[in-house]
């Protein structure tokens, strides 16, 4: 069907900005082509709507009202005081460190001193001097739609990661973007991350706030993964802000043979946000597990979208993920789990849930299992509920008053995906982010 | 002293009247047990003491210790040393059982004026008031009575309440779903908190609890009103001839 569609202000403005800084945007001569490229192709795409089924949910079109202009070059000072008190609970986690200000690297905020096996490149360098083929594999990806397709074209650094054969991470390491400063500004970044054979790693993505910067921002980070024969990675995203910005991330995985996936997300106070993950299993003998915790409150809309693809026999996937909402919050859980014909001995679970805080909170939950395979065990639930006031009276008879009694079974409730993290000091950090944001609840 | 005067109960969302004109004195230092055939008010009467929702006191009173509770909410009560240990206690999933009551104890410190408890004083209170009641802090790690059998559960509350230290301490059925040996540790661990400072309210439907914690009087409940008092020899009576008398009365 061709119908031609007026742009909105805010595709208009895309392509515009795009036109005016295109000069500036970091690359070689292949790469402002692919950019170009990427441009025109968000052109005839647009910014995804409710028509489209992936994005029934999570009307973009209808919810992006401007482009705020795209960081390039960004010099805002950081130090790394700053860069602490921007990563809170965070800083307590010990790590190797790359540092990403407004979009861009700042390698004297960097900390990779003595880790072995671990190589960590800039991706604003490398699409400097990218060839034709480097610039292929940096701005294509396998998503492909629109949000995709700007990220190819306003990207403008990113962490790019490769951890050795068999090489064990000492520390996790912990890829930070930072927002600071007063100027409304979108940042786009792109990472890639490469786990070698039999490697081991824990790596953070961390998406913050200095406190005083923009509250009104926009930011597009897509990841790449690959995870090499019989390696483990443990990915964790933290995504904190301060109820306004519009978060589009975009997670693709591809799992090697016997490789295992631990994938978490964590978000709260995102103004708008889509978490996509698509993982593909390329070898028998892949494990997934997924999971997040996601906190949304006043007129906040955390979108998480799934696509697990059981290409290969043999694999086995987990996804748990739990929502709170209060006000007009809004939770939205896309799950498609993916059984492909030959994908026999595919094991598959999956759980979605959300707490109601507020009478006006929704929850949109869609479950999706497309089995072609005959000899599979595969399963998915959903709930969403209130607090159980037979509990929270059975807390208050013990002397437990409303408000902690309240603030005791929401961090229960989302404890048990926070759960999933096996790293310690950072399973405290998300417990700390956790509890600040029922803080905040409490003073709301 | 808890007083309950001419005490007169519904159920908010129903017309439904369940106590009407209870009244019952328990002094300080004494066990009082309420018996009464199913359907009597026993369980209402537990959870009006404790202040659950959903019950509207259309007439009469309680006083604990010469003051009203009736407006008070059910960590308040906790606060003035209530407490009632549930017929069925709650699952709390995802909260691991010493924090529970590492909470409960230190938000009733905290009402009360009173320090909190250090990390090892804590430890140490839980482990020496576990150890009484065959509770293993390895059980307390995991979350609040998820996965308990009838008699853990019993057992919990119970530990609940030595830790806690109520002045006024509900027992609603707690011999239901215990085998004997469950039923003599529980019976126990509620005999070693008798105390000259302590009231006591044994609510139960049999009399074989009170071969174990044995009570200073028996009243017999029934239609919403307290029928009969008397000594220990009247749950002894009810066990031979039943409720008959009294639910022929109620009809």
């Amino acid at each position: 069907m061709n119908v031609a569609v007026m742009k909105t202000k805010a595709e208009q403005a895309l392509t515009e900005a795009f036109e005016a800084v295109a000069g500036k945007l970091p690359g070689s001569a292949a790469v402002k082509e692919r950019r170009a490229e990427a441009i025109g192709a968000f052109g005839s795409l647009g910014l995804p709507h409710r028509r489209i089924e992936e994005w029934k949910y999570t009307d973009l079109r209808a919810n992006l009202k401007e482009a705020l202009p795209p960081a390039i070059h960004d010099e805002t000072p950081l130090t790394i005081a700053e860069l602490i008190v921007a990563l809170g609970p965070l800083a307590h986690v010990d790590a190797y460190r790359v540092a990403f200000v407004n979009g861009r690297h700042r390698a004297e905020l960097d900390d990779t001193s003595e880790a072995a096996g671990l190589d960590v490149a800039t991706l604003g360098k490398t699409l400097a001097s990218a060839s034709a083929n480097v610039a292929d594999t940096l701005t294509k990806s396998d998503a492909n739609g629109a949000i995709a397709a700007l990220n190819a074209a306003f990207m403008t650094d990113g962490a790019i990661v490769r951890v050795a054969d068999k090489a064990m991470l000492a520390k996790p390491l912990l890829v930070v973007f930072v927002r600071a400063g007063s100027g409304k500004r979108s940042v786009s970044v792109r990472n890639f991350v490469s786990i070698g054979e039999g490697a081991t790693a824990t790596i953070i993505e961390a998406h913050v706030v200095l406190p005083g910067a923009a509250v009104d921002a926009q930011s597009n980070a897509l990841t790449e993964v690959t995870v090499g024969k019989a390696a483990t990675l443990s990915h964790i995203k933290v995504a904190v802000d301060e109820g306004k910005c519009v978060h589009l991330a975009d997670w693709d995985v591809s799992l090697d043979a016997d490789a295992t996936y631990r994938g978490f997300q964590f978000s709260s106070g995102l103004g708008l946000a889509r978490n996509e993950i698509n993982v593909l299993y390329t070898g028998q003998g892949g494990k997934l597990d997924l999971s997040g915790a996601y906190m949304a409150r006043a007129h906040e809309h955390i979108d998480t979208t799934l696509v697990v693809d059981h290409a290969v026999p043999h694999c086995d996937s987990r996804e748990l993920f739990k929502g709170v909402l209060d006000g007009h919050g809004r939770g939205v859980f896309q799950g498609k789990v993916i059984v492909r014909p030959d994908a026999q001995k595919t094991d598959g679970k999956q759980m979605s849930q959300a707490l109601m805080l507020s009478q006006d909170a929704e929850f949109d939950s869609k479950p999706e299992l497309e089995i072609f395979a005959d000899d599979v065990v595969c399963g998915h639930g959903t709930t969403s509920a209130e607090l159980d006031p037979d509990m929270l009276f059975y807390c208050r008879s013990r002397g437990i008053p409303e408000s902690e009694a309240r603030a005791l079974m929401i961090e229960s409730f989302i404890g048990e995906a926070i759960d999933k993290v096996e790293h310690t000091e950072l399973h405290t950090a998300l417990m700390t982010l956790a509890k600040n944001w029922l803080a905040g609840s409490a003073r709301g | 002293m808890l007083e309950i005067k001419n005490l007169h109960v519904k159920l908010e969302d129903e017309d439904r009247v369940i106590l009407k004109g209870l009244s019952l004195t328990v002094p300080k230092g004494e066990v009082h047990a309420i018996m009464g055939p199913n359907g009597a008010g026993k369980s209402t009467l537990a959870y009006v003491l404790a202040g659950r929702d959903g019950y509207e006191v259309t007439e009469g009173d309680i006083l604990w210790n010469g003051e009203s509770i009736l407006d008070m909410e059910a960590d308040e009560r906790a606060a003035k040393g209530v407490f009632l240990a549930f017929q069925y206690p709650m699952e709390i999933p995802g909260v691991a059982g010493l924090t529970f009551l590492r909470t409960a104890l230190n938000a009733l410190k905290k009402k009360r004026g009173e320090p909190e408890l250090t990390t090892p004083a804590f430890m140490k209170l839980i482990k020496e008031k576990g150890d009484k009641l065959n509770i293993d802090i390895e059980m307390l790690k995991r979350p609040v009575n998820v996965g308990f059998s009838g008699g853990e559960k019993k057992r919990s509350e119970i530990l609940q309440m030595a830790l806690l230290e109520p002045t006024l301490c509900v027992l609603d059925e707690t011999d239901s779903g215990l085998d004997i040996d469950a039923l003599r540790i529980v019976s126990e661990g509620v005999n070693a908190l008798r105390d000259k400072d302590r009231a006591f309210l044994v609510i139960t439907h049999y009399q074989r609890l009170l071969n174990y914690i044995v009570p200073d009087k028996v009243h017999v409940l029934a239609d919403g009103r307290i029928q009969k008092t008397g000594g220990k020899e009247l749950a002894l009576e009810l066990e031979k001839s039943g409720y008959a008398d009294y639910t022929g009365k109620a009809a």
